[in-house]
């Protein structure tokens, strides 16, 4: 267990991961269903309570969750380390899009109303629920980065860094 | 019966996060401080703020725990047979005095809930329950405030947490690849 390496002698017994093959199947059985939820906090946030950072925040927990089970190298050798940081910034270019665009056709800025004139049906809805969606991504994009690079810290010979 | 329930939650949150304080064993502090969290989450629910709720289990019980874990995995456990930590009294004077200061404005607080509260008696308040179901066609009036009659705030967040996690990634992947 973590902390309990007291008489820790070698890197080896330090690392985090223990293969556990009940953790693995649990994970294995239950990712789906979080990846869900999360999704559907993201998507129902205008219509119940959740939103984008809440259900942000759940998509990036099934990353940890996948980390925890199967390793953080390999989760992170499987994801690759432009995905994470990709997210984050398609996050803030849509939810500039969404604002900045109600300015071009002529409106306010983030005002959905305008899109409506182009064709758009529920206009306001479909809008605050796509903005939502970019800072779902902002956030799991960030948990997702923040994870992966606090446990790369703890693979190194420790120390400070330097 | 709620009240009962509220009493034994707010009794649990200050237990844990006594014994956050306390506990000697870092490993342990974590787990009391996810479980002060975890409470503190149901508090929100109970007090009619299920969004917050979601975030604080989400983030509080949820993401900071493992990246916890993930900060203490190099440390040792001290040694010595003791469970709690020794209490400092000078620091405990000032924390107590801190509260104490702060726990002034508590009185020119609204009870919760009151109808004569600024929040509920402002114009603005009216105006988004008003009409947050017509102009943003959302039902939930919470996402109504803040992706579109304060979207620009909103904005400045996600920056503000764009800008942050970008650059403590740098930072950080600079010192951990060299």
């Amino acid at each position: 267990m973590i902390g309990e390496s007291n008489d820790a002698t070698s890197d080896e017994a330090r690392t985090l991961y223990v293969e556990s093959p009940i953790i693995m199947a649990t994970v294995r059985v239950i990712t789906p269903f979080v990846f869900t939820l999360g999704l559907f906090v993201m998507f129902h946030g205008a219509d119940s309570s959740g939103g984008g950072f809440q259900g942000g925040v759940i998509v990036g927990t099934v990353v940890v969750m996948l980390g925890i089970a199967f390793g953080i190298e390999v989760t992170r050798d499987w994801i690759g380390p432009k995905l994470a940081v990709g997210f984050v910034g398609l996050g803030v270019l849509a939810f500039l899009l969404v604002g900045v665009g109600s300015v071009l056709l002529g409106g306010g800025f983030l005002e959905y109303a305008v899109y409506a004139d182009y064709g758009v049906p529920h206009a306001s809805k479909y809008g605050i629920e796509l903005v939502e969606l970019s800072i779902g991504l902002i956030v799991a994009g960030i948990v997702t980065g923040l994870f992966f690079i606090i446990a790369a810290g703890m693979d190194d010979d420790g120390g400070d860094f330097e | 019966m709620t009240t009962a329930i509220e009493f034994a939650l707010l009794a649990f949150v200050l237990a844990s996060a006594v014994a956050t304080a306390l506990l000697r064993d870092v490993l342990s502090s974590i787990i009391a401080f996810s479980a002060y969290s975890l409470g503190i989450a149901v508090i929100w629910v109970f007090l009619r703020a299920p969004d917050v709720g979601l975030t604080e289990a989400a983030v509080g019980a949820g993401v900071m725990t493992v990246l916890f874990l993930l900060t203490i995995a190099k440390t040792v456990r001290p040694a010595g047979e003791r469970t709690l930590e020794g209490v400092d009294l000078k620091a405990l004077a000032i924390a107590v005095g801190l509260v104490a200061v702060l726990s002034t404005t508590l009185f020119a607080l609204p009870p919760v809930g009151a109808a004569d509260s600024a929040v509920a008696t402002d114009d603005v308040t009216q105006y988004y329950l008003d009409n947050a179901y017509e102009e943003t066609e959302v039902k939930n009036a919470v996402t109504a405030v803040l992706a579109a009659y304060r979207g620009f705030d909103t904005l400045g967040e996600a920056v503000v947490v764009y800008a942050a996690g970008i650059s403590l990634l740098l930072v950080l992947g600079r010192g951990v690849s060299g």
